[in-house]
């Protein structure tokens, strides 16, 4: 919006009513990308937001307006999410940590749960591989950048989402292939052709 | 050949398929609707990019740890320097109206006529009316009160309107979805009127009002409409 810099302009001065009225038109959509790569944990989800609020409105002298401030402020917020799920641990091991994941997947259980949606879904899987997921399909980032943001290599990154997409595709079968749920592909007889 | 691994079919929705995968997606119509369930997954995940919905944090719980942190100005231009100056003249104020009117009502109790009762009365009604005029808002000593006193009856209304939609259910119940749609695409026009006026004149306080409560109460209003759909259904358009 043309005038949003305007409002920067009063919310960088401190006026109450700009920065509430930069909060109110852009926690919506803000506050869903903490939550999606937060996960289900909605306390821990809420608690980030905010930082991640305070983060943008502290940054705000900053911003030279070369973006959108709802692009600027998306960036700050992942950011902000990533680092936090990282000081929480949940990030650790990340390599390893979907490689056990997907060793666990239990096909009944997931056939059982249906998600409503993709955040519903993606809360299911592990924070390592919701992450990449998000980040990748969601957000558009590059394996590179994913890569380079979570300290993984790119293959790295690659195998993670091509399992968590496995996963989702299980999870939201009904919503992906209304027509016929196919049982999960598993066991010997399946296996990837290497040309 | 055997079919597709779940992963590798997850991967062609970025990478293009072997020469040998891609006799096979030809050939197998199990791993080629596969293949495409994956694309749509990808496409939902792309749209979910677009999505809005409540948001978890508030106003209420934001604002004090931007004021603690020297983001929000309550200490800077008018509100909190001049109001503590307000408020110190309205304490005396009220000292004065407290001792003078006790001073006539005990008077009054022990049958004695006050003392300099014309002047005293004066006093005493001068006091109340001042009180009460700079109480309510009615006068002010200078543009920057009256500034200061508009943005905190602002913040009070966008304070009031959230709360009204996170908690009046009967406000909730009485407005349809549609309704509520209905408004929004409302507000979204007052918005982009008011965002254009506000290009032409940035300062115009009338304008930044207007355009301010448009936005208090758009946000509102989303709030309640994702309160007033069904569970797991959240707004991605109106």
């Amino acid at each position: 919006m043309d005038n949003e810099f305007l409002i920067i302009r009063r919310a960088i001065d401190g006026d109450e009513g700009a920065l509430r009225a930069l909060w109110a038109r852009h926690a919506p959509h803000i506050d869903i990308v903490v939550r999606r790569l937060v996960g289900h944990d909605h306390d821990l989800a809420a608690d980030v937001a905010q930082e991640v609020w305070i983060q943008i409105f502290r940054a705000l002298p900053s911003y030279r307006g070369d973006s959108q401030f709802g692009t600027w402020a998306h960036r700050i917020a992942v950011n902000r999410t990533l680092n936090a799920l990282r000081k929480t641990r949940r990030l650790a091991n990340i390599e390893t940590e979907v490689d056990e994941e997907s060793a666990s997947i239990e096909p009944d259980t997931d056939r059982a749960f249906l998600a409503e949606s993709i955040e519903q879904a993606a809360a299911k899987l592990s924070p390592g591989a919701r992450t990449v997921f998000m980040l990748h399909d969601v957000e558009g980032y590059t394996h590179e950048e994913i890569a380079a943001e979570l300290g993984i290599t790119t293959g790295g990154s690659k195998s993670q989402l091509f399992k968590a997409r496995a996963k989702l595709r299980k999870l939201l079968a009904h919503l992906v292939d209304a027509t016929d749920v196919r049982t999960p592909i598993a066991g010997s007889e399946h296996v990837a052709p290497i040309s | 050949m055997l079919h597709l691994s779940p992963e590798r079919l997850a991967a062609l929705t970025d990478e293009a398929p072997s020469a040998a995968e891609l006799v096979h997606l030809s050939a197998c119509a199990d791993c080629a609707r596969e293949r495409r369930a994956f694309q749509q997954l990808s496409s939902m995940a792309s749209s979910e990019s677009a999505r809005i919905g409540v948001p978890i944090t508030t106003w209420e719980s934001l604002a004090p740890a931007l004021v603690a942190d020297r983001v929000i100005d309550r200490g800077g231009r008018f509100v909190f320097s001049r109001g503590r100056v307000g408020r110190q003249w309205l304490q005396a104020a009220a000292a004065v109206l407290l001792v003078t009117g006790g001073m006539i009502a005990g008077r009054v109790t022990a049958n004695t006529p006050p003392a300099s009762m014309t002047s005293d009365s004066t006093t005493s009604a001068a006091s109340a009316t001042a009180l009460a005029s700079a109480d309510s808002g009615l006068s002010f000593q200078t543009i920057d009160d009256a500034r200061a006193a508009q943005e905190r009856s602002q913040a009070v209304y966008q304070n009031a309107t959230a709360f009204l939609a996170q908690h009046d259910s009967a406000a909730v119940g009485a407005n349809t979805p549609s309704a509520m749609r209905t408004r929004l695409a409302a507000l979204d026009r007052v918005r982009e009127t008011m965002g254009e006026a506000l290009n032409k004149a940035p300062y115009d306080p009338v304008i930044n009002d207007y355009l301010f409560a448009a936005i208090g109460q758009r946000e509102a209003t989303l709030r309640q409409l994702n309160t007033a759909l069904p569970a797991g259904m959240r707004l991605t358009s109106y």
